[in-house]
């Protein structure tokens, strides 16, 4: 029995009639409950790859396996995987006109057709996990970056997600706020989740990843232990990223 | 000055209290009005579909397979073009000629042709308006609806389309403004609206002077009017975005 909740084969992403190779070939398979961070320098493909992976973009070629089902395949029905990929963007991208508690209840009460009370109930929980559950009724506009942040990482577990995918998700923050998302997303890996991260946060790819993932020009250039990766780097370009980002 | 101001009155009852000409103007103005809030919701109707097609095709067509669907979307998006050209291309007063003497030619209900030519003319600018509301949407917002599951047409309707319809409020209610004063060529086809009622009393009592401006303050008091309801609009908005 395999337990892989994802396998990419030959992921291949051209843009611009395929003069920019965004992704170059890639082959990833990633565990049930596994923390993967992916770290490189600008403009390597590490957004590219983490958005292709629910298909937010379309890949050029190869193909892309959750949960045993080839979701690039255009019979399939991409929306009812998406329910199970949370997905969490550098600008937090909430709802302006919805409350934080709209915000996290729409989704499931439309797709999911959980109960409005069901809905609210399960809301006010995850908002008290993150220490949010007395900005319920506030609008995304009231909240600092970091609140804004752990709300969108709420919308996303609120749909009760089998992996989650973070795109520089403390990028957009203010320093002093970076820590009150990554310790949510510590409790997260801890807790068992499956995740996909793009991080520029060495401290954390450190301390909470299984694996480490350095792209460079569209590839995996090198994957390993963070103990591998950061302690014994081995290729040259992996030396030189991390001379200057350490 | 006392010969002035009795000839100026004399005037107004020859022109008003006569005869009862004074309808032609309350009677004209209720026309007007008719015709400026039904062709305006005509208006938003076929702007909205127009707007729907147009930012379906711009948004997904490079990206959809195949099939029923995408050929489909290429049509409606064809026909879509060629409306807005049309209209946006042609005199409106044209338009309402041709209404008047060549589709509607056997019948005479003055508000269905009137409302027809209007709010086909409106819905080309209302289909604009309507797009650019959408474009102005960040594609983030998109993304973020696509990405917990919804569909397309679900991230339009739940995310997109509530944020697009408050930014292009105040523009809607503009064309509002606009349509009140473009229906004032609607005499030309014999409909009695509040210019023609004016016209109408100029000629029945080769008074030039009261009538016209009579007519004239009136569509600035309503101008006006519309234009301070909406700012207020614009101002409430604008304190809701916070
Ligand atoms: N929509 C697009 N159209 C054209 N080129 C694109 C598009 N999106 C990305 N690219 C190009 O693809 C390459 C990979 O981009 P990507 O955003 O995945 O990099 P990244 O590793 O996430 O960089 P960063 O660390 O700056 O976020 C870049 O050269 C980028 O310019
Ligand atoms: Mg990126």
């Amino acid at each position: 029995m395999n337990d892989n909740i994802i396998k990419v084969c030959g992921l291949k992403k051209h843009f611009v009639g395929g003069t920019v190779k965004a992704l170059d070939g890639i082959d990833l398979e990633i565990k049930r409950g596994e923390v993967i961070v992916i770290i490189g320098p600008s403009g390597c493909g590490k957004s590219t790859f983490l958005r292709s992976l629910n298909l937010l973009e379309k890949p050029t070629s190869g193909n892309i396996f959750f949960n045993g089902v080839d979701i690039n395949d255009p019979k399939v029905d991409i929306n009812t995987h998406r329910q199970k990929m949370g997905m969490v963007f550098q600008q937090f991208n909430l709802f302006p006109h919805l409350s934080i508690r709209k915000n996290i209840t729409l989704a499931p009460i439309k797709l999911l057709k959980k109960p409005k009370e069901t809905a609210e109930k399960e809301a006010m929980s995850l908002l008290k996990r993150v220490g949010l559950e007395d900005r319920a009724e506030a609008y995304p506009s009231q909240l600092s970056g970091g609140q804004k942040q752990r709300i969108a990482i709420v919308r996303a577990l609120a749909m009760d997600p089998e992996v989650m995918l973070f795109d520089e998700p403390t990028s957009a923050l203010d320093p002093e706020m970076v820590g009150e998302v990554l310790d949510v997303m510590k409790e997260l890996a801890q807790e068992g989740m499956t995740m996909a991260v793009v991080t520029h946060e060495m401290g954390f790819a450190k301390e909470v990843a299984d694996r480490v993932i350095f792209m460079d020009g569209g590839k995996i250039e090198e994957m390993g232990t963070p103990e591998e990766i950061f302690g014994n780097p081995k290729s040259p370009r992996l030396r030189d990223f991390l001379g200057k980002v350490l | 000055m006392a010969e002035f101001f009795a000839t100026l009155k004399s005037d107004f009852i020859k022109c008003f209290v006569t005869k009862n000409r004074w309808t032609f103007i309350t009677e004209g103005l209720s026309t007007t009005l008719k015709i400026t809030l039904l062709s305006c919701i005509m208006g938003i109707v076929i702007g909205l579909i127009l707007a729907i097609v147009r930012s379906t095709y711009d948004k997904n067509y490079k990206e959809m397979h195949g099939g029923i669907g995408k050929s489909l979307l290429a049509v409606a998006n064809f026909i879509a073009n060629i409306y807005l050209t049309v209209i946006r291309g042609t005199p409106v007063v044209v338009q309402l000629m041709i209404m008047y003497y060549i589709i509607f030619a056997a019948s005479d209900n003055g508000v269905l042709v009137a409302v027809s030519a209007f709010g086909i003319n409106s819905g080309a600018y209302v289909a604009e308006i309507f797009r650019s509301g959408i474009m102005s949407i960040d594609n983030g917002q998109f993304e973020a609806g696509r990405s917990l599951g919804f569909g397309y047409i679900q991230t339009m309707l739940f995310i997109v389309f509530p944020q697009a319809f408050k930014s292009v409020l105040p523009a809607l209610a503009n064309e509002f403004i606009v349509l009140l004063k473009e229906t004032s060529v609607a005499g030309y086809v014999a409909i009695q609206d509040l210019t023609k009622g004016g016209d109408i009393i100029r000629g029945a009592t080769y008074e030039t002077f009261m009538p016209l401006l009579a007519v004239a303050g009136i569509y600035l008091v309503m101008v006006i009017f519309f234009t301070k309801l909406v700012n207020i609009l614009e101002r409430r908005l604008r304190k809701s975005e916070r």
